[in-house]
């Protein structure tokens, strides 16, 4: 099996050398966002004195990087790397959670688009085109618009905004799998339509849905972070890296560290979950390109 | 006969599609917190005061009408007025500061268009040397690196280190040189993206024209480099690039609101985030509006130009 992928794709390359640092940065960053925050807070704690290193200033405004505060402090005087440990925080888990969420909503209306009956399938599809008529970031803004600005809105915006790609591309591949020899011979000796769907369908759609997802994390993270830069997504005081790039603008001139900590944060970030996405596509799916 | 058909198809998904964004506008108005009577009745206003004020303007009618009249209305480019400051119409402030973002978004899609099909067409041509390399490298770049990161850090380092443009937005510069000074980046910085993916898919498509055989029959043929570079193969690759305008458009909208943010540019994106921030309903529907059908426009004009350009489309009725 494996010599005859070989021959159909050239050389095969064993090591895939971003692949491999965008898993390792990807597991530093998850480390960092988990425990970032509480690490910094434990050791700038003064005693008899709870201090929270994110929101609190913890010294002068404007220091620069070294000494107590690794990477110096931002423009009230709050340490700067405790502030981006918690910007992962936020960001991770706002790109996995809506990530969760348009998984199982794009899964359930690709499956359904396929083998419902036609008054179901029909107008969900219908459905799905229509979202596309919107540019993403505009209906997430309209939703905001409605809601009000804040975390919650921003996972229900992106996560509306996410589900109908999920949907077109899972519905592409269950039409192909669906003709398939071994999906009708099952058929025939009597499986129902979930058995066919849940044992048959969807375990071929894992590899290819996961490394689906982690390009569609990226994308939801950037997304997050453009909503919080341009003021709508997270507020501040609760430190986002969009919210910090935009807060970093004013003193740009004088203090561009504090600009580009976070930039590069969160483009690491980026680069890495679409390095992990391309190199899973290729090691997972040898039968695509 | 059947390309007039169509046409008139496409042109009606069009309308299509314009009224589907404006039901979702109409639908969010209703979930918004307060509505327009309770907002213009003022925090003083007594229940009684509002409940005469929503029957004064058509409110408390069943919403299959009042969708009907939003539509009407939205056809005449009125929107009603801001809930706030000098409670301008929406009509004048989209006459304000439309013409800015259709400025400069029509400019990065030019200048996104002649580099990424330009760059795209040397990457493939040169397939695989030093030229090709650096384009996917730097393509790459454009479509990852999001542009508020870009629009700080090119900031910093022209605006305020090499001192060559300015670094915001100024209005009496609208008319003189100037301008040009003052949308260079802005422009630049949102080619960026759409500029890249452009690169990307010229070049695959090239090498996929490249390989087919009437190139090896021009070539066969003696047909000079160039002309058969330009006149035969990217006639037909340019086809799925022109569509990709279109939908890259959507991209470059999105990038308007973060470079007039970043920028202080007062058009319409600018104006949207001002208005969510102060909770300005008739401000954000408008300019959602306005920015979907801009949309949804330029993508009805790429389906119609292309049968222009390609006689297999025209023949198969699109």
């Amino acid at each position: 099996m494996r010599s005859k992928a070989t021959k159909e794709r050239g050389p095969r390359r064993k090591f895939d050398p971003l692949l491999v640092f965008g898993i390792l940065f990807l597991v530093a960053i998850v480390l960092f966002a988990i425990f970032g925050p509480l690490v910094r807070s434990w050791m700038l704690r003064t005693p008899g004195q709870p201090l929270d290193s994110v929101y609190d200033p913890v010294g002068m405004p404007f220091l620069s990087a070294g000494g107590k505060y690794v990477l110096g402090t931002d423009d009230i005087g709050r340490d700067l790397m405790a502030r981006l440990a918690a910007g992962a925080r936020i960001s991770l888990f706002v790109g996995f959670l809506v990530q969760i969420i348009s998984l199982s909503v794009g899964v359930t209306v690709g499956v359904l688009g396929e083998f419902a009956p036609r008054w179901v399938a029909v107008p969900l599809m219908r459905l799905t085109d229509g979202m596309f008529a919107f540019p993403d970031i505009l209906l997430a803004i309209l939703i905001i618009g409605v809601i009000g600005p804040g975390l919650v809105p921003v996972i229900v915006a992106l996560s509306i905004t996410a589900w109908p790609s999920v949907a077109r591309l899972v519905k592409t591949y269950v039409a192909s799998l669906k003709d398939r020899e071994y999906v009708i011979a099952s058929k025939a000796t009597g499986a129902s339509t979930f058995y066919l769907v849940t044992r048959h369908v969807l375990p071929q759609l894992w590899n290819i849905l996961l490394a689906v997802s982690m390009i569609e994390v990226a994308g939801t993270i950037l997304a997050e972070s453009s909503l919080s830069f341009l003021g709508i997504g997270v507020q501040a005081p609760t430190p986002s890296w969009g919210g910090m790039i935009n807060a970093a603008r004013g003193n740009l001139n004088s203090y561009p560290m504090l600009l580009f900590w976070p930039c590069i944060i969160l483009s690491l970030t980026i680069f890495a979950l679409n390095f992990v996405g391309d190199g899973l596509r290729a090691a997972l799916d040898p039968k695509g390109q | 006969m059947r390309l007039t058909k169509a046409i008139l198809i496409r042109l009606l998904f069009g309308l299509l599609s314009l009224l589907f964004i404006s039901f979702v506008i109409f639908v969010a108005q209703a979930f918004s917190k307060g509505d327009a009577a309770t907002m213009i009745a003022g925090e003083k206003a007594t229940p009684q005061q509002v409940q005469q004020l929503r029957h004064q303007m058509g409110l408390d009618r069943p919403w299959p009408v009042r969708y009907v009249e939003f539509v009407a209305n939205a056809a005449h480019g009125e929107f009603g007025s801001s809930y706030y400051g000098t409670h301008e119409p929406v009509r004048d402030t989209l006459a304000r500061t439309l013409p800015l973002t259709l400025n400069i978004s029509i400019l990065a899609i030019l200048l996104s268009a002649a580099v990424g099909i330009g760059l795209g067409t040397l990457a493939a041509v040169f397939r695989n040397g030093f030229p090709d390399r650096s384009v996917l490298t730097l393509s790459t770049l454009g479509v990852t690196v999001p542009n508020f990161v870009l629009a700080p850090t090119l900031v910093y380092l022209v605006a305020l280190k090499i001192h060559q443009v300015p670094v915001d937005w100024n209005p009496t510069d609208l008319a003189s040189f100037g301008m040009f000074r003052s949308l260079l980046l802005p422009v630049l910085i949102l080619a960026a993206r759409p500029m890249a993916l452009l690169t990307r898919l010229t070049r695959a498509s090239m090498i996929d024209t490249l390989q087919q055989e009437f190139i090896r029959t021009a070539v066969a043929k003696g047909v000079p480099p160039l002309r058969l570079i330009f006149g035969h193969a990217l006639r037909n690759a340019i086809l799925p690039v022109i569509t990709a305008i279109g939908t890259t458009f959507g991209i470059l909208l999105t990038g308007s609101f973060i470079i007039e943010t970043a920028f202080s540019i007062p058009g319409v994106g600018k104006t949207t985030i001002e208005a969510i921030q102060r909770g300005d309903t008739p401000v954000i529907q408008a300019c959602v509006f306005v920015t979907g059908a801009m949309f949804i426009v330029l993508n009805t004009v790429v389906d119609l130009i292309l049968p222009l350009l390609d006689p297999r489309i025209r023949e198969s009725q699109i």
